[in-house]
């Protein structure tokens, strides 16, 4: 540790006069007297009771404010449950999570099944049914619905995966091609059929 | 050879026996003996039989007379004949499957010509071309010059895209159309993808548990 000078000890008190010091020990009073000087000038730490009163006169927040606030300030969140509950709720969790849940009565599809899906507008019809070499060309057995009756028909159906030829048949004797398909193909008869690839509804 | 002589004889007439019980009361009486002795030959020959069978149901069903169901089977088996032939032709290793002599009729039915037929087959030797073929004939379904489209198929499939993923290319290319693209550009643009194509979504949730198993749903003819 270095000890201050004496002097300078002294010549702080009023007891050496300044021009009896050395140069550098001058310089070293000056400074600490200017040091004294700042702290004498600094304002004064306010105490509890302004600091409460100020609080007080301030206006309260806003309700939108104050829940900000609450949202926005960390808070501690104790939570108080039986062990029993706890292994229960962890339980239904995971059962949500690990168990698929059935999503209808809709059927379970094979590898080699994919869904085909049928639309066409028929305005007028009373009955639309799809007709191809999925069904061995079988009238009658895979009708189409108009349910809000807009006179949009559709049918969405299980099939084999694979290439298939088909057409539409309206109020039973009118033939009609499904133009909105892809892949069309004459039919060697004087008409088009359309062509249907379904693809595994499992990839 | 002894073998494949004893189940061909085994098995056409089972196979004849099988389509006129198929045929009777769907098919006018007149049309089945025809059928019936074309599917014979048919199965004699190697070829496949099911799409006959299926193209005289059809004549059935839509009320076609004999002689235009009998002309239309007799057609059919030229043009499988002609598949098969094709086959050969492409250096494709004897016997034809009937499903690949299927698959050939079919892309030759859809418009493609033979010579691209033929370069798709000899390109992918030993694995099945349905697919390939398929996205060709919609390419060419869409204007676009066939070879150019059968490069683009054959590239993919030599690029890892196997079976049913070659039909994205060719869903690729026609997006690619409609975005505004000339033919040319479409085609490169996929082409500078490949093989990173998208695949078409899952059918919807919604949509599969509504969907019905038809009662007499039939796998495809092989």
């Amino acid at each position: 540790m270095n000890p201050i000078d004496p002097r300078i000890h002294r010549a702080l008190d009023g007891e050496l006069a300044r021009e009896d010091l050395p140069r550098e020990l001058r310089l070293v009073v000056e400074r600490l007297e200017a040091a004294a000087a700042l702290l004498a000038a600094a304002p004064a730490v306010a105490g509890l009771e302004p600091r409460v009163m100020a609080a007080l006169r301030r206006p309260a927040p806003s309700r939108m404010r104050r829940l900000v606030r609450w949202f926005s300030i960390p808070h501690a969140v104790t939570l108080r449950v039986r062990p029993v509950w706890s292994l229960a709720l962890a339980a239904a969790v995971a059962l949500l999570t690990l168990v698929p849940i059935d999503e209808g009565n809709g059927p379970v599809l094979g590898d080699h099944e994919g869904i085909a899906q049928f639309v066409g507008r028929f305005p007028d019809a009373q009955t639309v049914h799809v007709v191809g070499s999925f069904n061995d060309w079988r009238t009658g057995t895979i009708p189409l619905e108009d349910r809000d009756h807009d006179g949009v028909w559709r049918a969405t159906v299980v099939l084999p995966t694979g290439t298939y030829e088909y057409m539409f048949v309206v109020d039973g004797e009118r033939w009609v091609t499904d133009h909105l398909a892809d892949r069309l193909v004459e039919d060697d008869f004087g008409r088009e059929n359309s062509i249907l690839i379904v693809r595994a509804a499992r990839r | 050879m002894k073998l494949g002589l004893l189940l061909t004889l085994v098995t056409s007439p089972l196979a004849a026996q099988s389509v006129r019980s198929r045929l009777e009361a769907r098919v006018p009486t007149g049309a089945v003996s025809t059928v019936d002795s074309l599917v014979q030959v048919a199965a004699r020959e190697g070829l496949p039989t099911e799409p006959l069978v299926q193209k005289a149901l059809e004549g059935g069903a839509k009320h076609v007379s004999a002689a235009r169901i009998g002309a239309a089977a007799q057609e059919m088996l030229d043009q499988l004949r002609d598949a098969r032939a094709l086959l050969v032709r492409a250096g494709d290793a004897p016997p034809a499957t009937a499903a690949e002599v299927t698959t050939i009729y079919a892309a030759l039915k859809r418009g493609l010509p033979a010579p691209v037929v033929e370069r798709i087959v000899a390109a992918m030797p030993q694995e099945p071309r349905g697919s390939a073929l398929h996205s060709v004939a919609d390419l060419a379904a869409h204007r676009f010059d066939p070879d150019s489209s059968a490069s683009l198929i054959i590239d993919a499939a030599h690029q890892g895209l196997r079976g049913e993923r070659l039909l994205d290319v060719s869903t690729a290319v026609v997006h690619e159309l409609q975005r505004g693209h000339s033919r040319a550009e479409a085609l490169a643009v996929v082409r500078r993808e490949l093989p990173n194509v998208p695949a078409p979504p899952k059918p919807a949730r919604a949509s599969v548990a509504g969907a019905r198993r038809p009662e007499a749903a039939s796998p495809p003819p092989p």
